[in-house]
């Protein structure tokens, strides 16, 4: 057993709009252990972003964390303060962007992007030691040495990725959170960033949360694998796990949409529309869509529960009705 | 392409720019030149024979009081471009710091400057620097009368500039300083402040050729530094003492001829650099 380096607990963040209230995340519960490749998954607006621009604090009015803690090393996330914020990214959690191809100051050099921030931190020594950090930054994330004295712009998009890669290890952070990556990459380079991401992972002994929503990208990836649905965590399980033996039947349809060599014929998707946040369904969110439903299930809000060892699921299919808690 | 190559490559691509520096050029030149065979207290009263058309002696002819125009346009045109370029530097400093910090922080802060800018931009420029202008009492100098532009000068910058940072702001770059830890005011000047230097460049340009319209419409009204033989001030004695209807036209036409070169000069400057910061107004390449 590995140790727990984030403990998400209860974590709700909502947006008040004019329309009402949206539960963007909603009640999560998730353990991160110490040195794992964990994989968040789920659909556009399932909250997955939502939640780690949470850990890092990055959500601005009308959004806002309204409950829930995330323990990190002692330190409840939800609760520092500004500047204890500021130290925190980078320095324990950083992150690396979605779109890489615009993450990177245009008129500025590599090198000096990347020890302004290590500066802000704290970084000491002068300006050939820090270069010298740089330098050794860009041959741990795959790139040549002279990348480090170009503009932005003339790199490839698979280079800034690199780069960003580069400035998220640059003070060796507990915790990197990757916001799909690769998506703007084509699927060669997209291996090798996620090969690139996955060596400095086990180099560093850093806990990497990987959102996104390419399930083989995942399969990959991923030791442990969440999946979203509206905002709630409805499973999480060993990655082997989710895929041979689904228990939520969203997994189930999610791993049966996925193509395959293995099966032909038409693809089937998930039958009605993702929910709406600002309206959600009584009792289980996923009821109205799921083939399973039974009467409860439009009454009775489901919980995250153990229904295999290490592998937790948000299904009243699993759970004793004198259990049951009522919505 | 290195440094220097492309610095000459840009004024070869951007005639505009070229002709205007030119022109400014010349202006200096004529001054800094001019001050090595002329002796600067010729600009002043009674330094040379009154009401003479140009000639050998005195080639800009001399005026009422007997200065010697050539010597006033020596004096005048350095002087003029003084109060337009601290003007403009102040004003485009001011509007600089508070556009960026309306931009960025937004809020209340934002709110107050808008309004205060947005109010004072529906008053008469011209009105209010007269009033101004005419409240003080004491001798006005040079740096008091640019100072006088430039309360009048911050308020377009500001707004521009503003507009600008707002639109920087939601950029990924900005979004993953913050991310990485970076605090407010390093954001500000090292990651947003650098994108915006181009744009700066070619504001101050049009910044110095607005403060230079403004120094000269109130000193042709009288209201600049009486003892200063600036290039606004001569036309202000010019129009004075009726020099159009008494045919002393060396005395109207050299001035007007100087300042259409400043202007030309100035604009010429402001539009290549607009130019090459604004890559839409670039032509194909």
């Amino acid at each position: 057993m590995r140790d727990t380096l984030l403990q998400i607990k209860g974590l709700e963040v909502q947006f008040e709009t004019r329309r009402g209230v949206a539960r963007a995340v909603n009640k999560v519960d998730l353990d991160l252990f110490a040195g794992e490749r964990f994989g968040l998954v789920g659909e556009s607006g399932s909250g997955k972003s939502t939640m780690i621009l949470a850990l890092l604090r990055m959500i601005k009015p009308p959004g806002r964390i309204v409950g829930g803690s995330a323990l990190m090393q002692g330190d409840d996330l939800t609760q520092l303060d500004n500047e204890q914020v500021r130290q925190t990214r980078l320095a324990r959690i950083a992150m690396v962007p979605q779109g890489a191809m615009n993450s990177l100051n245009p008129v500025m050099r590599i090198k000096d992007q990347l020890i302004l921030t290590m500066r802000e931190h704290g970084e000491q020594g002068d300006n050939a030691q820090l270069e010298a950090r740089v330098l050794e930054l860009m041959e741990m994330v795959g790139l040549k040495p002279h990348a480090a004295g170009l503009y932005p712009h003339e790199l490839s998009g698979g280079m800034k990725q690199r780069v960003c890669i580069a400035q998220a290890i640059s003070l060796q952070p507990q915790l990197i959170l990757a916001d799909e990556p690769t998506s703007a990459l084509d699927v060669v380079v997209q291996r090798q960033i996620m090969q690139t991401l996955r060596d400095l992972q086990q180099r560093l002994d850093a806990t990497v949360l990987l959102v996104g929503h390419d399930m083989g990208l995942m399969a990959q990836f991923a030791e442990r694998i969440g999946i979203m649905y509206g905002g709630q965590l409805v499973e999480v399980g060993p990655v082997e796990q989710i895929f041979h033996e689904p228990k939520h039947p969203y997994t189930r349809l999610l791993i049966s949409s996925i193509p395959s060599f293995a099966t032909k014929g038409s693809f089937k998707g998930i039958p009605g529309v993702a929910l709406s946040l600002l309206d959600p369904p009584s009792g289980c969110l996923f009821h109205p869509r799921c083939p399973q439903a039974t009467q409860r299930c439009s009454i009775t809000s489901p919980t995250l529960q153990e229904v295999a060892p290490g592998q937790d699921a948000t299904c009243l299919l699993y759970e004793e009705e004198e259990h049951a808690p009522t919505a | 392409m290195n440094g220097l190559a492309q610095k000459l490559y840009y004024f070869r691509e951007s005639p505009m720019l070229s002709v205007g520096l030119g022109m400014l050029l010349f202006l200096l030149l004529f001054s800094a030149l001019g001050r090595l065979f002329i002796d600067a207290d010729m600009a002043q009263p009674l330094s040379a024979m009154p009401r003479q058309a140009p000639s050998l002696e005195y080639p800009f002819g001399t005026d009422d009081s007997g200065r010697n125009l050539l010597a006033v346009m020596v004096v005048g045109v350095p002087l003029t471009l003084q109060v337009g370029f601290i003007a403009g530097g102040v004003g485009l400093g001011v509007g600089t710091l508070l556009g960026f910090l309306s931009g960025y922080l937004g809020g209340k802060l934002d709110v107050a400057v808008r309004g205060v800018v947005d109010t004072l931009l529906t008053v008469p420029g011209l009105v209010v620097l007269i009033s101004i202008a005419s409240t003080i009492r004491e001798e006005i100098s040079i740096s008091i009368m640019a100072l006088v532009v430039a309360s009048l000068a911050w308020m377009w910058p500001t707004r521009t500039i503003r507009s600008q940072v707002l639109t920087m702001r939601e950029r990924a770059y900005v979004q993953m300083a913050k991310l990485n830890g970076m605090n407010t005011m390093e954001i500000i000047w090292k990651e947003l402040f650098p994108n915006l230097l181009p744009y700066l460049a070619a504001n101050f340009a049009g910044a110095v050729s607005a403060a230079v319209l403004a120094t000269i419409g109130l000193e042709a009204l009288g209201l600049g530094p009486q003892n200063e033989p600036t290039v606004g001030m001569t036309l202000y004695w010019a129009i004075t003492f009726s020099s159009l209807i008494r045919g002393m036209w060396w005395w109207w036409a050299i001035p007007i001829l100087f300042i259409i070169l400043l202007f030309v000069g100035l604009i010429l400057i402001a539009a290549g650099l607009d130019e090459l910061a604004n890559p839409k107004q670039r032509k194909a390449v």
